[in-house]
């Protein structure tokens, strides 16, 4: 999943010579966070609802500034920024490291884009949701080439399709493995995978069920 | 006044091959069980539905499909609509053998919005995966959902019930956002079963919303917690909807030696159950209800939870033992043990230790789906 995909577009930025005030009202109005400056048509800082209130709070250092202040004496400069073809886990990355809340994404010196935090949470939610009816297999594997070529190959023999796949490290030298399997009888499929050696932690095994 | 009851045996052409867990001897074991029971059985015959039925909830791209599939075509466009796979194999003849089904739930419909009979037990269907343009987890027609539309279509409001121990995904999507009909359905959590949703925030949408309700479950959930929470969604949301009519959709897999699933109810939970969905069927829906069978896979415990289902319904007593002529050829044909009473042995599994967390837990997810829905209540 690339930027491109998760990516606003097109995208509201102010000019460098707008007052906080009339930047503050575009956020309320558009009910957003953050604004790319520009000036003469290029991207030169972030301003952002917070950088707002706290320069125009009384607690500022040097006191409150006025409303009229040019929004270029307050922005956020030089200015993160992310290109459309990263991939959504290095936007989040620099997101993370530089903790800001939001990433112009430019193709060269065009700015095409912005992604927010609530657009990575959105990829997550697709990353890891269900979009087809299907049933969770989860399986240990061990971390080495070919294994999970072995239990896909199961799943295709048995003519049951993968919807989703995510795998996390579990302990030094294995793989979870989560599947999202277009069945409705899981269990069975596990059973037949535990004969086979496989280490099934979903569907797990319960006494006393009937065949 | 007994309850008729919908059948034929044309239901059993709806049959996936002898490996396949929907199998029509779960209803073959049920008529002979209650016939040993010493209940003549009285049926009334479906009328097959059409395929103008059919496509009052399907699409024609995919009633095309499944009838080509059932005459022996193949497409490789089939995979979409989820025709022929491991869940949903193609056999001969399963647009026609569907078309019973939905057939069935059809002419219980039609028999409440008639007013020829308040109750009707419909012994097959309750096909609720189905999609408009799906086929999905054993289920090619939705028979519940043609059902709904007949009763909507007569004026009626309609709440849908659904304790089938999965999703009733596809009944919930298809009357996403319509204002007349509440689908409640209470089920494994999807986060582990199939089919994955039925969470507390799908709440319906557009003029639907806040009418589709969902509690889903916490795996290894007991009989006292599922009937707590039961209770607890359920009724203030009829209360509040003031229903016509009932569909309800009474898989028997939500029980412990169920082989797909984890949610561990006993015979005793259903026969709390039944009782408790007809009194609120008088209380909220005038007394009108069509009760359609549904999942259930093992066949132990699914043959005595619809027996139980029959018997309730008719107002019959339950009794203590099953028949000895009944065990012995069904013991002998499957060739495992049956259990001899209609209720499960006591302590039939070994002790959750988790089990007040998961009390809490299922108690905690039925207020967070009260308090996202309650607020489009007025």
């Amino acid at each position: 999943m690339l930027v491109k995909d998760v990516m606003h577009s097109p995208v509201l930025t102010v000019d460098a010579s707008v007052t906080l005030e009339a930047a503050y009202h575009i956020m309320l109005q558009r009910n957003i966070r953050h604004i790319p400056v520009t000036r003469e048509g290029r991207v030169v800082g972030m301003i952002t609802d917070r950088d707002i209130r706290l320069a125009t709070s009384p607690f500022a250092a040097g006191g409150a500034r006025p409303i009229e202040t040019p929004v270029e004496q307050v922005m956020a400069q030089p200015v993160v920024t992310g290109d459309p073809l990263d991939p959504v886990e290095e936007a989040a990355r620099v997101m993370r490291q530089r903790k800001i809340g939001a990433l112009p994404i430019l193709d060269g010196n065009e700015l095409v884009g912005i992604v927010t935090g609530i657009d990575l949470l959105d990829a997550l939610l697709r990353l890891t949701g269900v979009q087809k009816p299907s049933g969770r297999l989860e399986v240990c594997l061990d971390d080495r080439p070919g294994e999970l070529a072995r239990l896909s190959s199961e799943l295709a023999q048995n003519n049951i399709n993968i919807h989703s796949l995510l795998t996390y490290p579990c302990g030094e030298n294995t793989v979870t493995t989560v599947v999202r399997i277009g069945t409705l009888d899981v269990r069975k499929l596990a059973r037949d995978l535990r004969q086979k050696g496989y280490e099934v932690r979903w569907p797990p095994e319960i006494p006393g069920k009937s065949l | 006044m007994s309850v008729p009851v919908i059948y034929s045996p044309q239901y059993k052409l709806y049959n996936f091959g002898p490996q396949h867990p929907f199998s029509p001897v779960r209803l073959e074991m049920l008529l002979d069980l209650l016939e040993h029971l010493g209940h003549p059985l009285h049926f009334v015959e479906p009328a097959q539905a059409t395929r103008e039925d059919v496509r009052s909830v399907h699409l024609e791209s995919f009633v095309r499909r499944v009838e080509a599939a059932g005459r022996g075509e193949r497409s490789p466009d089939f995979d979409h609509y989820g025709i022929g796979t491991a869940d949903t194999p193609i056999f001969p003849g399963m647009d026609e053998a569907a078309r019973w089904l939905v057939g069935g739930t059809l002419t219980a419909a039609r028999m409440i919005s008639s007013g020829q009979a308040r109750e009707v037990l419909q012994l097959g269907g309750g096909l609720h995966h189905a999609q408009k343009d799906l086929a999905s987890g054993f289920c090619v027609y939705n028979d519940l959902s043609v059902a709904i539309r007949h009763l909507t279509g007569q004026g009626l409001r309609v709440a849908y019930i659904d304790i089938d121990v999965h999703h009733g995904d596809g009944v919930q999507w298809i009357h996403y956002d319509e204002p007349g009909v509440l689908t409640f359905s209470i089920h494994e959590s999807g986060r582990y079963l199939y089919p994955g949703t039925g969470h507390t925030h799908e709440i319906g949408k557009a003029e639907g919303t806040g009418r589709k309700l969902n509690i889903p479950l916490e795996p290894f959930t007991e009989d006292d917690s599922y009937l707590e929470v039961l209770q607890m969604g359920l009724e203030p949301a009829l209360r509040w909807f003031r229903p016509d009519a009932l569909v309800i959709q009474c898989g028997a897999d939500a029980h412990y030696q169920d082989p797909l699933a984890e949610i561990l109810l006993t015979t005793r939970a259903y026969a709390k159950v039944f009782p408790l969905l007809r009194q609120y069927a008088a209380d909220f829906a005038g007394g009108r209800a069509v009760y359609t069978l549904g999942g259930g896979y093992s066949l132990d415990a699914t043959s005595r939870i619809w027996a139980m289902l029959y018997l309730t319904l008719q107002g019959l007593p339950l009794p203590d033992h099953l028949p000895e002529p009944w065990l012995r050829r069904w013991g002998t044909q499957l060739g495992h043990f049956l259990t001899h009473t209609l209720h499960d042995l006591e302590a039939a599994y070994p002790e959750i230790p988790r089990k007040p967390e998961i009390e809490r837990r299922n108690r905690q997810v039925t207020e967070r789906m009260l308090e996202s829905v309650r607020p489009y209540w007025n």
